[in-house]
């Protein structure tokens, strides 16, 4: 009889650990996705992080943070320039988070080479016993330039299907030829004029 | 008698202290959950407060509530680690990402079924003294040595083009039996047959119309490794079916020519619910 009196507490603090866990998550989300600094506010910071530690040695180490932050540009910056695809402004906002499920909206811009996009999509994330699994939802695509008059047909499909991998893989293909097109345009259009 | 008799006594006493110790031991292994319950509730009851103030003032755009007035340094910092963290890892649904190494990049190949992510294959790949591939997770039957003799050498990112199309394709094309085994598996009679390239595949399946039920026999073969709709459907019934059957059988073939393979089944069943 005990024991079940144990169990009772015993799986109450299970769930209130689990509760606990997840709103730290939720404020730590909510906090992070509500917030922005500009590039001068980062750059201000580091240089004021590096003055508050010079003497003290308090918990992380100025250096890290900074070769952190240096790290993940390098990254970014090789990963743009290979790619071409050049994000510009990212916003997330955490819609739902259980345990083992996630919903984010995404607001995503950018350009691929030389041609700009305007994203919006819905990411699931689900969490199994050997993976995590995403699926895109309401994906969304906004495109004013004439450039695209091409793509609209193209464009919609993917829209319909949540097909956000091969809008993006079909962009960066139609991107270089656009490019290597328009170069090609201005190689002959000069050639004629020199004629 | 009276040793006998105190032995008893001794023996009592004995059992009732264990008794009085493990009653003891019990209430405090209580009470002490039941203090952890009171601290994990206050604790819970405290978020879930800070949870709804910080709602509040972000409705109320009077920003976020922090413990200080002015975010320290290291907060912004950290907020810009964590914010660049976030956007590289979208960079594997744009389908071609990587992380750079000692001696060069590990690229990452992601597959996706229109909105749903597949597997991701890794490659390894060394940059000097000449571009290599050291260590890869690509499927054996998938022509990787083909293609890398083919552009490694000259352009890495064609390279990684066709690698990506070709893993998408068979990826496409894995989605789309694993989806007909598991939401049509009433009417696929037997095991669907298919080889590790997921590029020619074998099953039978019934379609029922005027209250009866016809077997049909497929076999779809998909010659252009990069596309995922079959190259070539062959539809036969049985050889002493009646006529409209073999034009059923003509049109199905069309139907997964041109649509993938589960919804060219869920286009089956709707045909079945408007006949009846």
């Amino acid at each position: 009889m005990e024991n079940n009196v144990y169990k009772v507490y015993e799986d109450e603090i299970q769930l209130l650990e689990e509760e606990i866990k997840l709103l730290a998550g939720k404020y730590d989300d909510l906090k992070q996705e509500s917030t922005f600094y500009s590039d001068e506010e980062i750059l201000t910071s580091i240089k004021l992080f590096q003055k508050e530690f010079q003497g003290e040695s308090k918990g992380e180490c100025p250096s890290d943070l900074k070769a952190q932050l240096e790290s993940l540009e390098r990254e970014m910056s090789f990963l743009m320039k290979f790619t071409g695809i050049h994000f510009t402004s990212h916003s997330k906002k955490t819609l739902e988070k259980h345990e083992n499920r996630t919903v984010q909206k995404h607001r995503l811009s950018g350009n691929c080479h030389s041609l700009p996009f305007q994203l919006e999509f819905q990411l699931l994330e689900t969490q199994s016993k050997e993976n995590v699994s995403a699926v895109i939802t309401d994906f969304n695509v906004k495109m004013e330039s004439e450039e695209y008059s091409d793509l609209s047909k193209f464009v919609s499909s993917t829209e319909k299907h949540g097909n956000l991998l091969l809008f993006f893989r079909s962009l960066s293909s139609y991107a270089e030829w656009y490019e290597h097109r328009r170069c090609t345009f201005l190689h002959f259009k000069v050639l004629f004029i020199e004629l | 008698g009276v040793l006998a008799h105190l032995e008893r006594l001794e023996a009592q006493a004995r059992e009732s202290a264990l008794k009085q110790e493990e009653k003891e031991q019990q209430e405090q292994k209580l009470a002490g959950l039941k203090a952890r319950v009171q601290e994990l509730r206050a604790r819970r009851d405290e978020l879930r407060a800070k949870l709804e103030r910080q709602q509040k003032g972000i409705l109320e755009k009077e920003g976020v509530e922090t413990d200080a007035e002015q975010p320290s340094a290291r907060a912004v910092l950290e907020w810009k680690i964590r914010s660049m963290k976030d956007l590289l890892q979208l960079f594997y649904l744009t389908g071609i990402s990587g992380k750079l190494t000692k001696r060069g990049v590990c690229f990452c190949i992601s597959t996706a079924y229109e909105g749903t992510y597949l597997h991701s294959y890794y490659l390894d790949v060394l940059t000097k003294p000449e571009v290599q591939i050291q260590r890869h997770s690509v499927p054996t039957f998938i022509p990787l040595e083909q293609i890398a003799r083919k552009h490694l050498q000259t352009d890495i990112r064609r390279f990684l083009a066709v690698l990506s199309d070709h893993l998408n394709a068979y990826a496409g094309r894995r989605y789309q039996a694993d989806q007909l085994q598991e939401r049509f598996s009433d009417r696929l009679e037997g095991t669907l047959q298919r080889n590790s390239l997921c590029n020619l595949l074998v099953f039978h399946y019934n379609i029922s119309g005027h209250s009866r039920s016809f077997l049909f026999s497929a076999k779809l073969l998909y010659s252009d490794l990069c596309c995922s709709l079959p190259t070539e459907a062959i539809v036969s019934c049985t050889p002493n079916a009646p006529g409209e059957l073999a034009e059923m059988a003509a049109a199905h073939s069309e139907t997964f020519r041109r649509l993938a393979l589960h919804k060219a089944f869920d286009s089956f069943s709707k045909a079945e619910v408007t006949q009846d």
